[in-house]
């Protein structure tokens, strides 16, 4: 018995081991790919004018689509926003996802929303249309109200209303930087045929200044948890999805702001309304569609359109929110377990489903199996203790090492914070997050595993602050 | 074993993310002192840019200019590129002598670079201030891979004669993956002169797709001495190409056009129904107000769309029309299009 314990014990360890060089290796080969992108990118735009578009006479119009649920404190900040997108043709559709809060209300009065008796192709199945608001003040906005069905309800009714062969989804807590549009549509003008979608990257706004729907002043929020999100968000964008990007296995596109071909999300039947995390679903449902149908595709990563968005700054705020992404991650991987490791699907289903399967889904439980044995050590006195202490800050420093990467990436990209204490304070986020934080997400990640076995398909309130105006202490 | 390999792993990766973090900082003290410099520089260099812009003989005076900046090449490189923006017809000349002395060489050296990335760079650069008669450099780019050869077929575009306009024309004939959107972009910029192109084109056996597209600039350009040629189109296999040719009918505009878009009114597929109600709507040929309001009663909503707007297009009687049918009670689909397209109207005419 004790030497069945001791294997277990041994094979533990050497499984956390493994896993540990493993995801440390992949992280670090995304960010050098990631450095090769942002090298390229950045000399493939040279010179490009993006404003050209607006000369260009033939133009692929954008149905912009928000869908919105009690965003009250942000909803007019985000719409106006969009409203002064640098954009030559394009449509706002804010879909009101029955709001219990003064949403519609704020609208109505911010936009002078008058109801129209607009006809619409139900095209998709979704919740009951309650009105369609057309404003008198911006004629390129549309509001619909309807009965909540979750965000991805929402957006059908949105793709119903659309006029355009281009949708991008953004976020109703979200702001979009003038130029967003401009450059994240760029890879639908150069390669029409096979571009299915686009995105950019979410920074986040806490700790910035806004006014008139536009980031005004970029900084950093005094709240801990925002900043190790701020890096979070710089290690996923830039490390992880534009390093995945350069090898064509991007899996999803943020929900928060992406932009797709309207045709081919239709003829997959639109967003999937069950879903939780819509987005990762429409993504790894477009390209199923794609390899089903034996067409070429690519779904790109843009590293430069900015989209602005507000992250919890509480634990359990935080903690609702990513239990619902890995929710939704287990959720979709389970739906299309078809794809996995299966050479019909191409990247996608050879490397990026197994990648996300063993590092997002499984790691939580390789995390937390890591620090429960520790405590079992610690109990039965079987520590070695310089051994745990160096380890410990090997993986500290390893964790560091690739935010620092992050950190770099960002700089040759937009080099957005403009102070160098701004890199001293994202620097101390990347090791303090390594002592708590890290372990608080693996905790919660692994409970929402268990809340999927248990059947939990809840989206989980998030309470907003709104975003801080110019003047106003966020 | 295991021990040692840690204790090594942290020491070199401690010292790595220390260099890291350095490297970092110490890259952005560098580059905040660079831009500084360079923002000196570049106020400097555009007070003499201005006195170029504004002097008598403003070819000696560019001369001049580059001789004296030309040391400081990545200032004045974007000098050149911010002024192109802005200025216009014979004022650029000055920029392209500056470009001339300066760049000209090695902005055609690198165009024959390995790197993609480069030679994109310098496409761009070479489309702001090249002459028309250095076409030949661009034209050797048309091979290239897709987004060089975009960005050279727009550099043409800007500089076309009728020599170039034949490379774009054998270039889009003779391409195997063609980008439909960017040459539609780059036909309708070229305008009226590729009419003879087009119907050159036009007789030939090209792809469906590639007819379609010319048959749609046809339309757009309103090249009406093309309309026997694009009529001829109507009766095509391809359902794409009939869409397309309903669509350009529309936009030209000629009364015997009625009975080519009558005819496609009646057609199977209801993707060219739509668009030829839609281009019926536009010509606002009063014999075919009834069709128009029998198509308000399709069973397919963008037939019943584009005839719900096309009524309206014939103002005081379209409107009377679509009132009479938003009052019916056979047909709810009908009638609430017509009550839609009278409420848009209403509220467009109101403001």
């Amino acid at each position: 018995m004790t030497d069945l314990l001791r294997f277990l014990d041994n094979a533990a360890g050497n499984l956390i081991l493994v896993y540990f060089l493993l995801i440390n290796t992949f992280y670090f080969l995304f960010n050098v790919l990631s450095l090769a992108g942002i090298l390229r990118y950045r000399r493939m735009v040279t010179f490009v004018r993006f404003g050209e578009i607006f000369r260009m006479p033939i133009v692929k119009p954008v149905s912009v689509i928000v869908p919105t649920y009690n965003e009250e404190l942000g909803v007019i900040e985000s719409v106006r926003s969009l409203l002064s997108l640098r954009y030559p043709v394009f449509e706002v559709i804010v879909v009101n996802d029955g709001s219990t809060d003064a949403t519609l209300a704020k609208l109505i009065e911010a936009f002078d929303l008058r109801p129209s008796k607009s006809v619409f192709r139900k095209s998709l199945e979704t919740k009951p249309v309650r009105g369609i608001y057309r404003s008198a003040v911006q004629p390129k906005l549309i509001v619909v109200d309807k009965v909540n069905g979750k965000k991805a309800d929402a957006m059908n009714a949105g793709l119903n209303i659309s006029r355009y062969p281009l949708f991008c989804a953004v976020d109703g807590d979200s702001v979009l930087e003038k130029d967003a549009l401009l450059k994240v549509v760029r890879p639908f003008l150069e390669d029409p045929v096979r571009t299915i979608g686009a995105g950019g990257i979410i920074r986040l706004s806490n700790g910035c200044d806004i006014r008139e729907g536009q980031v005004v002043r970029i900084g950093i929020p005094r709240n801990w948890i925002a900043r190790f999100q701020i890096l979070e968000y710089l290690r996923a964008f830039l490390g992880g999805r534009l390093g995945m990007s350069m090898i064509r296995s991007t899996l999803i596109i943020s929900g928060a702001f992406g932009i797709f071909r309207k045709d081919i999300a239709m003829a997959c039947g639109g967003y999937r309304a069950a879903s939780i995390t819509e987005d990762l679903d429409l993504c790894l449902r477009m390209q199923k569609h794609m390899h089903e149908q034996k067409k070429p595709y690519r779904i790109h990563f843009i590293p430069d359109p900015i989209c602005w968005t507000e992250a919890p700054e509480s634990l359990r705020v935080l903690a609702r929110q990513r239990s619902r992404w890995h929710r939704g991650l287990v959720e979709t991987l389970v739906r299309y377990r078809r794809m996995f490791l299966n050479p019909r699907y191409g990247v996608a289903g050879m490397f990026a489903m197994p990648f996300y399967a063993v590092f997002e889904m499984a790691g939580p439980f390789i995390e937390c199996l890591g620090y429960a044995l520790f405590a079992s050590h610690v109990v039965l006195g079987r520590v070695n203790y310089p051994f745990a202490v160096m380890f410990f800050f090997v993986a500290v420093f390893y964790g560091t090492f690739i935010s620092l990467l992050a950190i770099l990436l960002e700089e040759l990209s937009e080099h957005r914070y403009p102070r160098p204490r701004d890199i001293l304070t994202l620097t101390a986020a990347g090791v303090v997050e390594n002592l708590f934080y890290r372990q608080y997400l693996a905790v919660v990640r692994l409970w929402a595993f268990l809340e999927y076995l248990r059947g939990k398909n809840e989206w989980g309130s998030m309470e907003k602050r709104g975003f801080a105006k110019v003047g106003q202490v966020p | 074993m295991l021990p040692i390999i840690v204790l090594f792993s942290f020491v070199y990766l401690l010292l790595l993310s220390a260099s890291l973090f350095l490297f970092i900082f110490f890259r952005r003290l560098a580059i905040a002192g660079r831009e500084k410099k360079d923002q000196r520089v570049y106020e400097g260099m555009e007070e003499d840019l201005l006195e170029v812009l504004t002097a008598p003989d403003p070819r000696r005076a560019a001369f001049a200019f580059a001789l004296k900046h030309k040391a400081r090449p990545r200032v004045l490189k974007r000098i050149l590129v911010a002024y192109r923006e802005a200025l216009a017809g014979r004022a650029l000349e000055p920029l392209k002598v500056i470009f001339e002395r300066t760049f000209r060489w090695k902005c055609l050296h690198e165009l024959k670079s390995p790197w993609l990335a480069t030679r994109l760079q310098n496409v761009r650069l070479f489309v702001d201030f090249s002459r028309p008669e250095e076409a030949v450099h661009l034209v050797r780019l048309l091979h290239d891979k897709p987004v060089v050869r975009l960005a050279a077929l727009n550099a043409l575009t800007g500089i076309a004669s009728r020599e170039t306009l034949s490379y774009i024309f054998d270039l889009f004939e003779s391409d195997p993956e063609p980008n439909l959107y960017a040459y539609s972009n780059i036909f309708f910029s070229l305008g009226q002169r590729t009419e003879p192109f087009i119907r050159a084109s036009l007789g030939k056996p090209l792809p469906p797709e590639k007819l379609g597209l010319l048959v749609e600039m046809g339309g757009r350009l309103l090249l009406r001495g093309l309309y026997p040629d694009i009529a001829g189109f109507a009766r095509h296999a391809d359902k794409e190409l009939r869409i397309r040719t309903a669509r350009a009918l529309g936009w030209l505009h000629i009364p015997s056009s009625v009975k080519v878009l009558t005819a496609l009114a009646a057609d199977p597929a209801w993707e060219v129904q739509t668009q030829a109600v839609r281009s019926l709507g536009s010509l606002q040929d009063w014999k075919t107000l009834p069709l128009l309001a029998k198509a308000l009663f399709s069973p397919h909503w963008h037939v019943r769309y584009n005839a719900g707007y096309g009524l309206a297009a014939f103002g005081l009687v379209g409107i009377l029309q679509l009132q009479e049918i938003s009052r019916q009670g056979e047909d709810r689909f009908a009638a609430d299009m017509a009550t839609m397209v009278l409420d848009t109207v209403i509220i467009t005419g109101g403001a």
